[in-house]
């Protein structure tokens, strides 16, 4: 390990910007993840919150309710059916109406339907699922109208894929960059170093002796980029999620942001470090050619 | 064309020999030495030294021939931005000698030399001879089996050249096998040891 931190030292300006290229595409790959990962929750909330609303012809009488409760719970796809009367259609209506609410009382009778609201089992919740179970449930003689379904949630769906897509290309590409200057820098060393690799080849040290130092001082490269990386996140998550969570409330339901876990900075750094030691690795390639 | 660098050479030497190889340059004494070192592969043949079937060996088990033999060359292959001291002990640790061996050990083969006081000095603070006479303390410390020595006193004077063969026959003394390449056939005659002769890559003389 000694040896490793020496050749960083001796690696000089290429061995800083191996770190700092090794920085720049972790704190780019953890910055799309955390986008990733927040869009992640705000889609699996929404699609907790997927309803499929069968609004009724007439207000059943409890044994044909009964009946009808039965049928849409016996249907594939139906986690839990909830009954909504006309009253309590209008005391909701009244509720969400605030201080206008004295506008219900001028109606000369009570115009919202019963219905029911059907919540989609757990992998029910796709788009083509809730379709599903709409044509369905519209082919009940009693339903007048079906409305809602998962579009929207699967739109959001599919940001996050994007996320995740874009994320991986920018990181490939800068990982890429960060490998070959990590190379670059431990192919210096090697140059400056080669007097006592030749002299270690000469009195029999094996191999790995000779080039585990090699490797570590890649993988000392990589994570100082990662720990570098993370502190970079860290602040941008201190200053911008306070600022962005009013924003994210209003458009998403996300009350907070949320940082990236424990494993997952694990696994940024260990990325980090594997990045590096494949540079590490790739020199000890080219230096024995 | 391609010319064979050594051709129809075949010799044996015994376990504690003093053995001189001499030749003109380009003779093909030093790919000689290489090839017991595994430094270079025979296009045809058989070599075996200390043991291994050189010829045989993989990749990897190179580094067990070496840990055998000790090497030195013309030039003494010291570490520049390392003392006397850790030069030899920096063969230790790459051998993975345990910590509270190595500085004993190391000051045991700079004695040896007669260079114990010279332990903190670097590199280009040495004379020449002084130089060689740390490369034969690294190349000894590791107790090898044969010594090969190329060339060892090719850049000294008189005296100090006199001085290193000196070491080396102290070392061929305490039971070390040697093989000592030059090219001055005026040196290999006064060592009066048994001599192979190249010429042009093939042997012509074994004699003493």
């Amino acid at each position: 390990m000694s040896e490793a931190l020496v050749d960083l030292r001796r690696a000089g300006r290429v061995g800083v910007s191996a770190v700092l290229l090794i920085t720049l595409s972790l704190t780019a790959l953890g910055g799309f993840w955390l986008l990733s990962l927040n869009l992640g929750r705000a889609v699996a909330q929404w699609r907790d919150r997927v309803r499929v609303v069968v609004f009724l012809k007439d207000e059943p009488t409890p044994s044909a309710l009964a009946d009808l409760t039965s049928r849409v719970e016996g249907l594939d796809g139906v986690y839990r059916v909830r009954y909504v009367s006309k009253a309590e259609a209008l005391s909701s209506l009244r509720q969400s109406l605030g201080a206008q609410s004295g506008v219900v009382d001028h109606l000369p009778r009570n115009p919202l339907p019963a219905s029911l609201e059907v919540t989609p089992a757990e992998g029910a919740t796709t788009p083509e699922a809730t379709r599903a179970l709409a044509a369905k449930l519209a082919a009940f003689p009693e339903t007048e109208e079906v409305q809602g379904g998962a579009e929207w949630v699967e739109g959001l769906a599919r940001w996050q894929r994007l996320f995740q897509v874009v994320a991986l290309a920018v990181g490939a590409v800068l990982a890429l960059a960060a490998i070959l200057t990590v190379t670059t820098a431990t192919t210096l060393v090697l140059h400056a170093r080669r007097a006592e690799t030749e002299v270690m080849r000469l009195v029999g040290a094996s191999e790995s002796v000779v080039r585990v130092p090699q490797l570590l001082q890649g993988m000392v490269q990589g994570l100082l980029g990662a720990v570098v990386a993370l502190g970079l996140l860290e602040v941008a998550y201190a200053v911008g999620a306070p600022r962005l969570e009013p924003l994210l409330q209003l458009t998403l339901g996300l009350a907070r942001a949320v940082f990236l876990s424990l494993p997952q900075i694990l696994l940024l750094i260990a990325g980090g470090a594997i990045l590096g030691g494949l540079g590490g690795l790739l020199a000890r390639g080219r230096a024995v050619a | 064309m391609k010319l064979p660098a050594l051709n129809d050479v075949s010799f044996t030497v015994d376990k504690g020999e003093f053995v001189v190889l001499s030749g003109a340059s380009g003779a093909g004494k030093t790919t000689l030495l290489r090839l017991l070192y595994a430094d270079e592969q025979a296009s045809e043949g058989d070599i075996e030294v200390a043991g291994f079937d050189v010829t045989a060996l993989r990749r990897s088990e190179i580094p067990l021939l070496r840990r055998s033999l000790g090497i030195v060359f013309q030039d003494a292959k010291l570490l520049a931005g390392r003392t006397v001291f850790e030069n030899i002990a920096f063969v230790l640790r790459v051998l993975g000698a345990a910590r509270h061996e190595i500085t004993p050990k190391a000051f045991q083969a700079l004695k040896a030399v007669g260079l114990s006081t010279r332990a903190q000095a670097y590199p280009a603070q040495l004379s020449q001879g002084e130089a060689q006479r740390v490369a034969l303390a690294r190349a000894i410390v590791k107790s090898p089996a044969l010594l090969l020595a190329d060339e060892p006193t090719g850049n000294l004077d008189e005296e100090m050249a006199g001085e290193i063969i000196d070491l080396i026959k102290d070392i061929w003394s305490r039971g070390t096998t040697v093989l000592f390449a030059t090219h001055q056939s005026r040196l290999a005659a006064q060592l009066k040891r048994r001599t192979l002769r190249l010429d042009s890559g093939v042997l012509t003389k074994d004699e003493g």
